[in-house]
Formats: C-alpha cells, structure tokens, sequence
C-alpha cells in the first residue's frame, strides 16, 4: 500500500513550471529520499503534499484520501527552512505545535522526546536562548511530536554537527521501524545512499530518477573505476575509453565508455603509473546526482537544443 | 478545541503576557490625553518673573492709568500674603514720550529693547482713542512683543484702557458711571441640559447644567478609547504576520491549519486583546465615576455599542492588516504600508470638531454610516451632547458587518498566497490580483 500517490502533478509560479507532470508512489513504511538540484522543485512537491500548495493539475492522495483543502495531522513536517516563535518556551512551543495536529498525551510525549535528544534542561526556556543545533532539534521534535504516520523532512541535516545528525538519523529510522513513513529531500547524497529504501531525483521540474538505489546504478551499469594512482590524475589523462576522470586525493574515479574493457584501460594505466588499488564498480548517487545535473549535462543539454 | 482557538489562545498569551501590553495599557490613554492631563497637572504652575511694558501714549490721557493700574495691581495680586510667594508676574510700566517726527524708528529701538528682553512689550496709543468712530485710524492701540497673540499681559492692558476711556466717555457726556452701572451688565447664556421625567416617580425633573465634560470631553474620550483598541487590536497584527511570515513560521503553522484557520485565529486573537484592554478601561472608568459620582453625567448606554464596535472594527481593520503583513517581506515594508492601512481610524480624528460642534448635521451622519468609519464618528455621535435617530447606529453596525465581512474574506484570499510568497515587493497590483483572482 503506498502511503502517498503523485499522478500527472503540475505546478508553475506565473511562467516557471516548478513540478512538471510528476508520478510517484510512496510505499507504505518505506525512506523515500528526495534528490535534486536547489530550484528543482523538491520543496514545492513536498509542499503540494503537505497541501500547503495547491497543484494546477493532477492529483495527491495521502493515506488513500485525496487531499482537497483539509490538511491532514497524520502528517509531520519540518520544512527547510525553521520557524519557531523565538519568544516561547521550548516546553511551551513543542505543545502548541502538538496540539496544532490534535496530538494525544502531549505533556508526556513532549518530555520523552526532549529527554530523548538531550534538551529537557532547556524545556523551561525562551526559544531565542537556543543554539542553532538545538533549535533544530526543536524544530525536529515539534514534527514527530504529534506521533504522525508520514514524516516529510526538507533537509533536515542541513547546519548539524555529526553528532546530532547521528541522533536524529537514529530516530528517524527509529519511527520507520515503527510503521511510519518517512520522505526526506537532502543534499548529501551518502546520507541518501545509507539511509533510504527509495531515491527520487528531480531535475528542472521533471522526474529523472525513481527507485531503489541498486535499481537505480544498475541502469547505468557498472562503468566506474575507483583507482589509486602513484602520481596521481596526470597520469590517467588520455586513456582510451577514459571518459572522464575525477580527483578525490587519495583516489581516482575513472568513468569508463560502454563496451570497453576494465582490464585494457588497466593495463594502459600500469603503462603510465604504479596502480596501488584498482576496483570495478557501479556510480555512486553523488556521480550519477552530476552526471544528471552538473555543467557537462547543461551544455549537452544546452547543444541539443541549439 | 478546535485548532481557531488554539491559534487564538497562543496569540492572546503571547500579547497580554508582555511586560509591553501592561505598560502600553497603562500608557495608551496617557499619551492620547496627554495634553489635557498636561494642563490639569501645571496649572498655576505660571511664569512669575517680572515684566517691563513700554507705553507710548499718543492721546496723552492712558499712560497714567495704566501705570497707577499696575502698581495696584502689583500690591493686590502679585504676592499671596498668607503663603509669602509670588503667585503672579509684577508689571512695571516706562513711559515713553512719542516721537511724532519720526515714530518709525521709536517703535524700531522698542522692538529692539523687547530682543534683548530689556522689554516684555510695548505698547502705542493712538490719539483719538477717546473718539474711535471719528478717526477710527488715529484711534489704535498696538501691542508689541514676541508672543503678542497669546500674551496675558495684551488682555490685561485691553481691560485697563477700555475701563478708563469708558470712564472718561460718560464723564465728558455728563453721565455719573455709577448710575449707569447696570445698564452695562453682561449676563451668560448659560449651558443646560434637556428636561427629562423621573421613570419611577414620574416627577418632572429640573435640567442640569450641561458641563464641558459632556459635551466635548465624553466624545473624545469615546473616540480615543477606540482608538487605544484599534492599535492594540488590530495593528500589531500586521508586524506579527510579516514576522511570522520572515521567520518562516508561517509554513510551519500551515503545514497544520488552513491559511484561512491561521488568519481568523491571529485576528480573534487581536479581538481578545482588544477586548481585555477594552474592559480593564471600563472597570477602571467605573471606578473613577462611582467615586466622583459622575454615572448621570455620562451616557452609559453607549458602552454596549463600544465593545459591538470595537469587535468588528478589529475584524474589518485587522482582516486588511493581516494580508498586508502576509504581503510584506521586512520591517521596512510594514512601515510603509501600516499608514494607509489605519487611515480608517485615523481620518475620523481630523472630523472630530465638526461632528462634536453638529452631531446630526447630513456631514456627520453621512460620514457616520460610511462602514471604513462607522465604528469610531458613529460612537462620538453617540456619546455628543444630541441625540441621534435610534436606527443610525443599527445600519451603521450592520454596514461595518457587511464590511468586515468582505475585509475577512479578501484579506484571506491575500494572506493565502502571499504569505509564502518571499521576496515579491508588495505592490498594489499584485495585491489585488491576489484579492480577486486568488
């Protein structure tokens, strides 16, 4: 059963198509990641579910029932950008917002989670004597505090330490263990790779990806060498077969043209250097993430138009 | 309880908890009636200090009088004998001859003397003051000081020269003053009131004097108090909105409640705190005319009508504001935009006298029944010394009704798209694109 079902979806803000035409299945219980570019319209689509936008066409069903003017308090939502009235007391805060989305047994929820992350030394204090990391665990809190069945985070490691993103990837898989969905837009393409069952990427307003990550290399097959090379990128220039070739330091991404063979390219590149490592695998989110979006794909897209 | 009241609980608390509503509860009508409150507080407190007149006598019959009137004036009035203090200002008179060759220049080194407060003022006495309405020209009599228009002293100076030339008049005619004495009495016009019968007795009852309190004071303060509730209501909900919107809380509260739920929630929420600050008035009010017993002095039948108006002009006025803070995107913007959106409540301020002056004029009750300013020209109509037809102040609320019911509903359509719209100036335009087209 999917918990959230997107078809033929279509936004635009005056002449700009922000969602162009999406289709998408959200499956029960399930971490379905939300990928793109800034301006591709990942937040508009997570506002069109949360129904604080209006789509121009298509249709949104949560939880089976199409959303038509009534927002749901089945739904959590930490949006990108956080709100939270400064003047309150956190304690205070976390249950107003409860109550917003008719949350049960508030007062005692509140204290578990604050005690949970750390914060019930802080439950009796104004907002605005918070640090950011905690602010936005505030703000986490006020999302899950209602106990909903879908969460819909818009990048919510965004400004943590790794300490606190550990607490809160912690809970989040916590809650999906439990039942509840959860979607989330990010732009750490690891955190994507570790934590979610579906990746769905967006790209100008148009879906380009949708699945699980292994469905998702295997269309692009394995067409990637990792390598360590004793000096380095120089000397894996012009290589035959050799599309391009990515520089991380202590490591050396080769992407390799179709139909040509690891071991030739390999052995072309033992010719040139000493190779400490050498690995056949398949792109990683991040390759795919710029194959699809970076300044190559723009000016072969910008060719093809011309 | 549904999620309007949660809204509104969170807004009223988050007002009325503030150090800022106390203060500005206490400070509102200090500061409206500041200048009465004012005149009240220094009265007596007066500028003692000596002041030197010049006179220049053309006619050769006034300067004496007007030095003796002084100098009595200074043994009788200046001094308070019983506390040994100076209550008044002593004054002393120079006289100066004229210069008949050239009186321009005279009046040019007096007018200097006054500069250098060697002078308070002259003054100059024309030659024919005892027969004005032969010469009328050669009959002036000219003061000179910095603040001439306003100058105690000019209205002292006016009575003593009047007196005598009056004096000097009938003498010249063969007529004894005294004998006169009561052929020149002024008598008032007094103020009073309309009869009225006694409801338990039937008796006739005898009019009251019509106090100034009555007629001009009870009207303003009717009028200001609305004025308190409108900045206390409805204003802050602009700024609280743009806040709200700036600080991206409002997506946090959307993704819970509808945007219309958002608004009607902050707006009744304005009602609560207008209405609490409405009350802590009328109970403190009572107190005070309880003690000074002023309750039949005072048209108490109005203030039902106060709180029916003051609940709808928060909701006609505070419908608009709150779309316009949805539309702002800095302080800069609700600075702006703040003006035009109280003129409602500020244009009738400027109407004040004339509506007071003529309460059922057809410029006031026109004015009165027009909804933007209803609430406030219809209440100092009510609260003015007449009495208005019973019917004006029931279309008047059904009009401000009809009104504050478009103002909600244009303003939702406005708060719904704008308030997450980010970084689109608020241009008139566009908001009415959104008003209308949503």
């Amino acid at each position: 059963m999917n918990t959230v079902e997107i078809r033929n979806v279509t936004k635009t803000f005056g002449d700009v198509v922000a969602v162009d035409d999406l289709s998408l299945d959200v499956p029960q219980g399930s971490i379905y990641g939300f990928i793109g570019p800034n301006g591709a319209g990942k937040t508009t689509t997570l506002r069109m579910i949360m129904n604080i936008f209006y789509p121009d066409s298509g249709t949104i069903h949560v939880f089976g029932n199409r959303l038509q003017g009534a927002c749901t308090d089945a739904i959590g939502y930490l949006p990108e950008e956080r709100g939270l009235y400064k003047k309150m007391k956190v304690r205070e805060l976390l249950r107003f917002y409860g109550e917003l989305k008719n949350g049960r047994d508030l007062k005692r929820e509140v204290n578990r989670w604050l005690e949970k992350l750390s914060l019930l030394e802080w439950a009796d204090k104004k907002v605005d004597t918070l640090s950011k990391g905690m602010s936005q665990k505030v703000q986490f809190i006020a999302t899950i505090v209602s106990n909903p069945d879908l969460i819909i985070l818009d990048e919510p490691f965004t400004g943590l330490d790794p300490v606190n993103a550990d607490v809160i990837r912690e809970v989040v898989l916590e809650l999906q263990a439990r039942g509840t969905t959860v979607i989330f837009s990010t732009h750490d393409m690891n955190m994507a790779e570790r934590m979610c069952d579906f990746i769905f990427m967006i790209y100008k307003g148009r879906k380009v990806l949708d699945g699980t990550l292994t469905d998702i290399q295997n269309e692009y097959g394995s067409d990637t060498l990792r390598v360590r090379a004793e000096d380095g990128v120089p000397a894996l220039q012009n290589l035959a077969g050799v599309e391009k070739v990515t520089d991380f330091g202590q490591l050396q991404e080769l992407r390799i043209t179709q139909g040509h063979d690891p071991q030739q390219i390999l052995a072309a590149m033992m010719a040139n250097t000493r190779i400490t490592s050498f690995e056949v695998a398949k792109p990683s989110l991040h390759d795919i993430f710029v194959r699809i979006a970076g300044p190559e794909a723009e000016e072969k897209s910008r060719v093809e138009n011309t | 309880m549904s999620k309007i009241l949660k809204l509104l609980r969170r807004e009223y608390r988050a007002s009325v908890r503030t150090k800022g509503f106390i203060i500005g509860l206490a400070l509102a009508p200090i500061l409206m009636s500041g200048s009465l409150i004012a005149m009240a507080l220094f009265r007596g407190k007066v500028d003692t200090s000596d002041r030197w007149i010049a006179v220049v006598d053309h006619s050769n019959e006034v300067a004496g009088v007007i030095l003796a009137a002084a100098e009595a004036r200074n043994d009788q009035v200046v001094y308070d004998k019983e506390k040994d203090k100076k209550v008044k200002s002593a004054y002393f008179i120079e006289i100066i001859d004229p210069d008949t060759l050239n009186p321009a220049m005279l009046r040019l080194q007096l007018s200097d003397r006054v500069r250098s407060r060697d002078l308070h003022a002259f003054v100059e006495i024309g030659s024919g003051v005892l027969s004005p309405q032969a010469n009328p020209e050669e009959a002036r009599i000219t003061y000179h000081a910095e603040n001439a228009a306003i100058d105690e002293v000019r209205g002292w100076l006016s009575g003593q020269i009047n007196n005598y030339l009056r004096h000097v008049r009938l003498t010249r005619a063969g007529i004894e003053e005294d004998a006169v004495g009561e052929m020149l009495t002024w008598l008032p016009v007094e103020s009073m009131g309309l009869i009225s019968r006694d409801e338990e007795t039937g008796q006739v009852q005898e009019a009251e004097r019509s106090s100034e309190m009555e007629a001009v004071l009870t009207p303003i303060f009717t009028m200001f108090l609305m004025f308190i509730m409108v900045m206390m209501g409805a204003v802050p909900l602009l700024n609280a909105v743009m806040e709200e919107k700036t600080q991206r809380i409002a997506e946090v509260i959307l993704g819970s409640v509808r945007p219309f739920q958002f608004m009607m929630g902050k707006l009744l929420g304005g009602v609560a705190v207008s209405l609490t600050g409405l009350s802590v008035y009328a109970v403190l009010g009572g107190i005070v005319v309880y003690r000074l017993d002023l309750a039949d002095k005072l048209p108490l039948n109005v203030l039902p009508w106060i709180y029916a108006y003051a609940v709808l002009m928060i909701f006609m006025l505070g419908g608009g504001l709150a779309a316009l803070g949805a539309v702002c995107n800095d302080a800069k913007d609700a600075q702006n935009l703040t003006m035009p959106a109280i003129l409602p409540a500020m244009i009738p301020m400027f109407l004040l006298v004339p509506i007071i002056e003529a309460p059922n004029s057809a410029f006031a009750t026109t004015l009165s029944l027009f909804p933007p300013f209803t609430p406030m020209l219809m209440l100092l109509r009510m609260s003015a010394f007449e009495t208005i037809p019973l019917w004006q102040p029931w279309v008047g609320l059904l009009g401000v009704l009809l009104f504050a019911l478009i103002s909600v509903w244009l303003g939702g359509r406005i708060f719904r798209v704008a308030i997450l719209m980010q970084g689109q100036p608020p241009k008139l335009s566009l908001i009415l694109r959104w008003a209308f087209r949503g």
